[in-house]
């Protein structure tokens, strides 16, 4: 440390006394010295940081005190600002919160009144609409009784024409089946004539096929087996027994 | 070579010359054969003559030896005979004659003679075949026809036929 730092000498003394000195001032001297002032600077410093300490104290208090009192102000004026505006909110929003139950109020009760309005109207309709219904309703029960009667009538119009055309079919249909036995009675008699005549027929066609089949049979069974030759005498004989009029053919 | 002495009414034809179509023949015979003597007789007096022997065809033969006739070398008697001949074809009668089968020359030949024996002198045949007259002839001359066929006689006797028949199949 520069505070305990061996200070150069200034003096110019004689070497005698700076023997002397050196003598006295010896290292386990100069370390007691700088002991002892260790201990009296620190007890200096210790005092002074004692004073320094209480006074710092003091101040310490005194300035808190200052603030709490400052602050207590403060806090008091600012209360007192926000009390007042709480007040004018309240008193500001009371009268919004009225002028619009207000306004609620009046629409409600406009709405109410057309609400009902409209209700009294709907059932003043319904009220209509089912008289008509009743009336329409009753017209058409008028009228189905009326088509129903008209029908009913015609039904048995019709039962009773019907009636009438089954006795008439009845009575056709008993004509008709004495006709049928008398065509059925007529058609045999024409089958039977029918048949007796195609049975002449087929006898007929089967004798002059017959004989028309035995001429090809001996046509086919005789034409080939005589040449001219053979017939020639036959042939010659047949002329002999023409000849007179195969003369007077050639002389006419 | 002789004159001609017969006339057409009285030619008389070989047995070789059967129908139209021979005598059509004969004529074309004679015809060729005065042509030749013609064109002889044109060279000989032209003094162009050339020797060719005539060659007479055996149906011509025959006719002027049933007619004891010969071609002269006068070319108007030919003419006559060749005349004659062509009033023959036009005048002989024709008898039509249709058989079952197909005629040979030979049995031709005896019916035209029977018929130029029997009927006419000059007759000539026209044939046709039939096969559906079975067997016979069926003879045609210019106004009537005879049935001579085995199914003229068939069909003569069809009513006797058909009455066997139905009989036969009735019981």
């Amino acid at each position: 440390m520069g505070l305990f730092q061996r200070k150069q000498d200034t003096q110019q003394g004689t070497p005698e006394e700076a023997a002397a000195v050196a003598l006295l001032f010896d290292d386990a001297f100069r370390e007691e010295l700088k002991d002892r002032g260790r201990l009296h600077f620190e007890r200096v410093i210790n005092e002074n940081a004692a004073l320094f300490k209480q006074d710092l104290d003091a101040t310490v208090a005194h300035v808190n005190t200052e603030l709490r009192q400052r602050v207590a102000r403060q806090l008091d004026s600012q209360f007192e600002e926000i009390n007042k505006v709480n007040a004018q909110l309240k008193e500001h929003i009371a009268k919004q919160l009225d002028d619009r139950f207000a306004e609620y109020d009046k629409t409600l009760r406009e709405a109410q009144d057309a609400a009902l309005q409209a209700l009294q109207r709907s059932a003043q309709a319904l009220e209509e609409q089912h008289r008509q219904l009743g009336l329409a309703l009753e017209r058409s029960i008028a009228s189905q009784d009326a088509m129903l009667t008209g029908a009913l009538e015609e039904n048995k119009a019709r039962i009773a024409s019907i009636k009438d055309a089954q006795n008439v079919a009845l009575q056709s249909l008993s004509q008709s089946a004495q006709a049928v036995q008398e065509q059925h009675q007529q058609l045999s008699v024409l089958l039977q004539k029918g048949v007796s005549d195609q049975q002449d027929m087929l006898v007929d066609a089967f004798e002059n096929n017959m004989a028309q089949i035995i001429e090809h049979y001996l046509l086919q069974a005789v034409g080939d087996q005589y040449d001219l030759k053979a017939q020639l005498p036959s042939i010659i004989k047949q002329m002999e027994a023409s000849k007179k009029a195969i003369v007077d053919d050639i002389a006419l | 070579m002789t004159e001609a002495t017969a006339t057409h009414a009285t030619y008389k034809l070989p047995p070789n010359v059967v129908s139209k179509v021979d005598l059509a023949h004969l004529i074309s015979d004679a015809e060729r054969i005065d042509n030749e003597l013609t064109t002889s007789a044109v060279h000989t007096r032209t003094n162009t003559a050339i020797e060719a022997e005539l060659s007479t065809s055996e149906r011509l033969t025959a006719f002027l030896q049933v007619n004891d006739l010969q071609f002269s070398n006068n070319s108007s008697d030919r003419m006559d005979i060749i005349r004659g001949l062509r009033r023959l074809k036009d005048s002989a009668p024709v008898v039509h004659m249709t058989f079952a089968v197909e005629a040979d020359y030979e049995s031709l030949g005896q019916l035209v003679a029977w018929l130029r024996s029997n009927v006419h002198p000059q007759a000539i045949i026209a044939t046709g075949l039939q096969p559906a007259l079975i067997a016979g002839v069926y003879l045609r001359t210019s106004n009537s026809v005879h049935d001579l066929s085995l199914r003229g006689k068939i069909k003569g006797g069809r009513d006797v036929l058909i009455k066997e028949l139905v009989e036969a199949t009735r019981g």
